[in-house]
């Protein structure tokens, strides 16, 4: 007995040296190898043996109700067929808590190899750190890489004005409508003529007709009536700017456009759960024929073919405006695009894999596949089949054409973790419980601080 | 084994000599000793100081010391969220104590009294436990969901017209317990059901034969056996009702509705990944800590051990 307790502490010990001891890594020597390699040259070529097959670490915003969540899937799962090399995924859906996680793995060192992330200033953190490559420097090896891409639409970081990431499928934004609330509601269906005042008084015969007249979770998706609400306060040409304060021109314009939201939910246009439930939730009521409107981006155009049986209940339309704001003034752009983190480009095997997928990811025909309706940066355009296109989607691309004026979100300037006094405080500024103006300010102090 | 020869001399056995000499003792100590100092006392000591320090998001570095260096502390006795949050923590304590513990003693007295199916109801009530927290939290998302969940379909079969949302503020709180109390009921129970068999059989055939009702069996032999088992069970529900986050994170993150159901837990998490202010989730971490030691000891005092 006393020997087998003997033989149990010595393998004890054992097991615990050797989990303490470092373990040398093959990618770390090859890192070291590479890192010495580049340092001494000054244009790399693509490695020329057959790399080894690896798997990638990817996360995206294809997750959830993406109208892309399958399109990405059956994507990745072709890649991992033709390549031999694995994803693993942990792609999520696109809210602060995503960007929050994704900040927090840079910073922690864990981030995946590849990331489809926003290339505003949410990307500014790691940019700086240097976390990620530029397209430069990915060229330098790869010279064809994006190469099918216009340069000057890639969306530039707001840090250093460097290209990083390549975008994918643009977005634009718009309400979506549910035609047989409407219809039961006796309300006509907005269009590019409605403005926010007849708005006002389409939502409250729905809801005299007993229907939610907007699905919205403002507890935990509240960027789009932000975006939109201030956008009736400013122009195509003004909205993309910050405020200097919550009492210059812009400051004023988020605050009214914040009490207008309030209003809103005073008037109880927002479902009863607007403060509980989760966007998942409230965009059920709106497929649920429980709900009128819903503002979201194009990507909800899949999302909702996803979700329902009857596509042809669902329009998009412009959302009202007022004030020097024209009702068919949108939001749009491309805010999004594909990073190759620096920890996967030091390691010679991911480095290879990572240029690949991203290359896959961002052909001419995928990202017509991808954008569908949306704008995008192929330097032959997209070419989409309308006749494959519900009726929806052709919605969605009459919506952009007929737009006056275009602009980018100016959610896309603040910083993550500024826009918690607004953004995860919007069921306090809606109820009362926080001060708009206060909470603006602090918006603006913690963008001044950072 | 040969690093341990310089230990022993020739023809001595190493068993003997293991008992004597401490030093092999602290040798294989050490390893485990140095993986608790570097990842448990050192993390928690610079816990302590990163609550006093300026720092901007996780994994930078601190900018320098705060200034006030205390501001943090100012800050958190100002902050009307902690103290919905410690008001809360306070109230799922007194859940644990009394919902998951207390329900799982009356389980236990009423499963050890059966002569069937004892068994079969350890399984059911123990099952809880080996499900995931997360899981868990989005089954109950789906029982209190506001439209289409279970309970308001339930209640619209009954002839309800109007939905209830349980999670608005003025069922939240209910809410965001049930199912943390439910969780854990299983697990006391298991521990509770193994005190009670500790008890002797005979102690309730004498009481019978003495003519003692199954009430008052319970009530002079049961509990007063089981005291040191409850004492153990209330210990660790104080400590375990501190540390409740996944649950309530995933039925109500970022303290929904309005900040109504913060926990010191959520709160703490809250500040790091999604407020970014690491060095105030610092000051958080401290108060949960202290008011850990403060209440172990609190119940410790109450629950005092007894010798049979």
């Amino acid at each position: 007995m006393k020997k087998l307790l003997a033989l149990l502490l010595s393998l004890t010990m054992v097991v615990s040296m050797a989990a303490c001891t470092k373990k040398e890594d093959p990618a770390t020597n090859n890192n070291n190898n590479s890192s010495n390699n580049n340092s001494g040259a000054t244009a790399t070529t693509a490695p020329t043996a057959a790399p080894k097959k690896v798997t990638l670490n990817v996360t995206t915003t294809y997750a959830g109700n993406d109208g892309n969540a399958q399109n990405y899937q059956d994507a990745v799962a072709a890649w991992e067929k033709a390549s031999g090399n694995k994803v693993n995924d942990s792609s999520s859906t696109s809210d602060e808590t995503f960007k929050a996680r994704v900040l927090a793995d840079f910073e922690t060192g864990s981030e995946p190899d590849v990331l489809f992330f926003f290339n505003g200033v949410d990307s500014n953190s790691f940019v700086q750190a240097g976390k990620v490559v530029s397209i430069d420097e990915i060229r330098q090896s790869y010279p064809d890489y994006a190469s099918n891409m216009k340069d000057g639409m890639l969306g530039a970081s707001p840090a250093d004005g460097k290209n990083y990431s390549v975008p994918v499928n643009g977005y634009w934004e718009g309400m979506f409508v549910n035609k047989e609330v409407c219809k039961a509601a006796g309300v006509e269906i907005p269009d590019a003529n409605t403005t926010w005042d007849q708005f006002l008084e389409t939502c409250q015969k729905i809801k005299d007709a007993g229907y939610a007249p907007i699905a919205v979770s403002l507890a935990t998706v509240p960027h789009y009536w932000f975006e939109f609400a201030i956008y009736n306060y400013t122009s195509s040409t003004t909205h993309s700017k910050l405020p200097g304060s919550a009492s210059d021109a812009q400051g004023q314009a988020w605050v009214n456009g914040l009490n207008d939201i309030k209003m809103l939910y005073e008037k109880g246009y927002f479902p009863e759960n607007t403060l509980t439930g989760t966007d998942d939730e409230t965009v059920q009521l709106f497929i649920d024929n429980k709900a009128a409107f819903l503002i979201d981006g194009s990507w909800k155009v899949g999302g909702i073919e996803g979700l329902t049986s009857n596509i042809e209940n669902f329009t998009v339309t412009y959302i009202p405006g007022k004030n020097q704001r024209k009702t068919t003034d949108i939001i749009g752009g491309l805010s999004s695009g594909y990073y190759i983190t620096k920890k996967a480009w030091d390691d010679p095997d991911k480095r290879a894999a990572a240029v690949e997928f991203i290359t896959y990811m961002t052909s001419d025909e995928m990202v017509s596949k991808f954008a569908n309706v949306s704008a995008t940066a192929l330097k032959n355009g997209s070419s989409v089949d309308e006749s494959q296109l519900s009726n929806l989607a052709k919605d969605g691309l009459a919506l952009v054409k007929g737009a006056t004026g275009m602009t980018g979100a100016v959610q896309d300037l603040i910083p993550t973790e500024c826009r918690v006094p607004v953004f995860d405080g919007m069921p306090n500024l809606v109820t009362g419980k926080s001060d708009i103006t206060e909470s603006v300010q602090s918006v603006l102090d913690l963008i001044a601080a950072q | 084994m040969h690093f341990l020869w310089p230990y022993f001399k020739r023809g001595e056995t190493m068993t003997a000599h293991i008992y004597k000499n401490k030093k092999p003792i602290i040798f294989f100590l050490a390893p485990a000793f140095a993986f608790i100092i570097i990842f448990l006392y050192y993390p928690f000591i610079q816990n302590i100081i990163n609550s006093f320090q300026e720092i901007s998001g996780l994994g930078s570095s601190a900018k320098g010391w705060a200034d006030p260096w205390y501001s943090n502390y100012v800050k958190l006795v100002k902050d009307e969220n902690m103290w919905i949050a410690l008001k809360n923590t306070l109230i799922m304590l007194l859940v644990t104590v009394f919902g998951q513990v207390g329900i799982a003693l009356l389980l236990s007295i009423l499963t050890d009294r059966i002569s069937h199916g004892a068994k079969f109801f350890r399984v059911v009530y123990f099952f809880p436990i080996v499900i995931s927290a997360t899981a868990l939290g989005l089954l109950f998302n789906l029982i209190f969901l506001y439209d289409k969940g279970m309970i308001n379909q339930l209640r619209e079969i009954f002839g309800a017209t109007e939905l209830v949302d349980f999670k608005s503020k003025a069922y939240a709180l209910i809410t965001m317990m049930i199912p943390v109390m439910w969780q854990y009921v299983g697990f006391y129970f298991i521990i509770l059901v193994t005190g009670l068999n500790n008890i002797s059989t005979e102690l309730y055939e004498a009481a019978a034969i003495d003519g003692a009702t199954p009430f008052q069996q319970v009530k002079f032999i049961s509990l007063p056996l089981l005291q040191n088992v409850i004492s153990t069970c209330v210990i660790l529900a104080v400590t375990g009702s501190l540390k409740v986050f996944d649950l309530p994170w995933t039925m109500f993150p970022k303290g929904l509705p309005n900040g109504e159901t913060w926990l010191t837990g959520t709160y703490m998490y809250y500040q790091v990944f999604n407020a970014n202010n690491v060095d105030y989730s610092s000051a958080i971490a401290v108060v949960i800590v202290i008011l850990g030691v403060i209440l172990s000891k609190l119940v410790n005092s109450i629950f005092k051990e007894k010798e049979f």
